[in-house]
């Protein structure tokens, strides 16, 4: 007989390597048991991750890439929150100008273009709203 | 009087229609072979029962999202094989091994008693030294190459099935095994030299 012959019919013997009798039977118990206990412990959060793990595992990607998608996810909307839009940065920042009563100021707000900068010739600062009136009919007498 | 078994299949079906009882129905079936499995994986009986437990823990939740493409054997032995290679690196070679409770069916086996009466002196091998031997040589092998041992020699599976397990070739489970054989002869040299 080989040694290559003998080491299977040595591997062969762990088939023998039984649990004690009677574990099979407690096992069902112990499972349902324990996965009522497990339910009661699990967080959201732990449920969440463990549905996208599960999703993932077709794909067969790397476990520390979903944390490395997790973190670049939470990182990038961050970013997105964090970050004004340049429409709303540019008027909040000219109303942070100086006021005076004495020699007002024009106020930029948004897009809006005040007709004290077109025209010089009228002191009093008012705006020319983009939007159209919904209706120019006067309303109706009773 | 013949009872024919319920298909795994069907069991499925109404485990994720909600029959907890169908998914016990399929523990019962399954448990002693992926104890086989996860006990020669981990050479433990309390690491097994943990970690199998655990195993259908998991194979529960998941369920839902079995979709039948594999069997659910296939299925079964892979979230097993994951989990425990997983639980494998963590304990990170924490090895106690509970040899003391040998079993006693190893005692009956002609291989057994050929293997541990032999003419030779060296290989006047006690039950335990020998299981004790056994265990070490399977413990030093890669986690990797333990899984396809233990599924190929000792549990009998295809080739086929094990590379499905494992989401590998058929080309890596050969190669893998021939490596694992030879590792395994030059730790158990004393017990197969011919």
């Amino acid at each position: 007989m080989t040694p290559e012959e003998n080491l299977l019919k040595l591997l062969r013997l762990k088939r023998h390597e039984q649990p004690p009798p009677g574990y099979f039977d407690d096992f069902v118990a112990e499972f349902r048991d324990r996965q009522r206990a497990e339910l009661m412990q699990l967080s959201l959060r732990e449920i969440i991750w463990e549905r996208i793990c599960d999703f993932l595992q077709p794909f067969q990607v790397p476990r520390l890439a979903y944390a490395t998608v997790a973190a670049v996810a939470v990182a990038a909307s961050v970013a997105i929150i964090a970050r004004p839009s340049p429409q709303l940065s540019g008027g909040l920042a000219s109303t942070r100008q100086p006021m005076s009563l004495t020699a007002p100021q024009p106020v930029m707000i948004g897009n809006s273009v005040p007709v004290s900068m077109a025209s010089t010739s009228s002191p009093s600062v008012h705006y020319v709203l983009p939007t159209q009136p919904a209706n120019y009919a006067s309303p109706r007498s009773f | 009087m013949e009872t024919t078994e319920t298909p795994d299949a069907e069991l499925v079906a109404r485990t994720q229609a909600g029959d907890a009882r169908a998914f016990d129905e399929l523990v019962v079936r399954f448990s002693p072979r992926l104890y086989g499995l996860v006990y020669n994986m981990t050479s433990n009986h309390e690491d097994t029962n943990d970690l199998l437990q655990d195993i259908f823990a998991k194979a529960y939740r998941s369920i839902k999202g079995f979709q039948g493409k594999s069997s659910f054997y296939t299925w079964m032995h892979s979230i097993a094989v994951n989990m425990a290679i997983n639980f494998l690196k963590k304990r990170n070679r924490r090895m106690t091994m509970s040899l003391d409770d040998v079993d006693n069916g190893i005692m009956n086996d002609p291989d057994f008693i050929e293997a541990t009466s032999d003419r030779d002196p060296r290989h006047q091998a006690n039950l335990g030294e020998l299981q004790k031997k056994l265990n070490e040589a399977m413990m030093k092998l890669s986690h990797q190459h333990r899984a396809v041992v233990t599924m190929f020699d000792i549990q009998g599976m295809p080739h086929a099935e094990i590379a499905k397990i494992m989401k590998t070739s058929e080309g890596t489970v050969r190669s893998r095994l021939f490596y694992a054989h030879r590792q395994l002869q030059s730790h158990l040299q004393e017990f197969i030299s011919t």
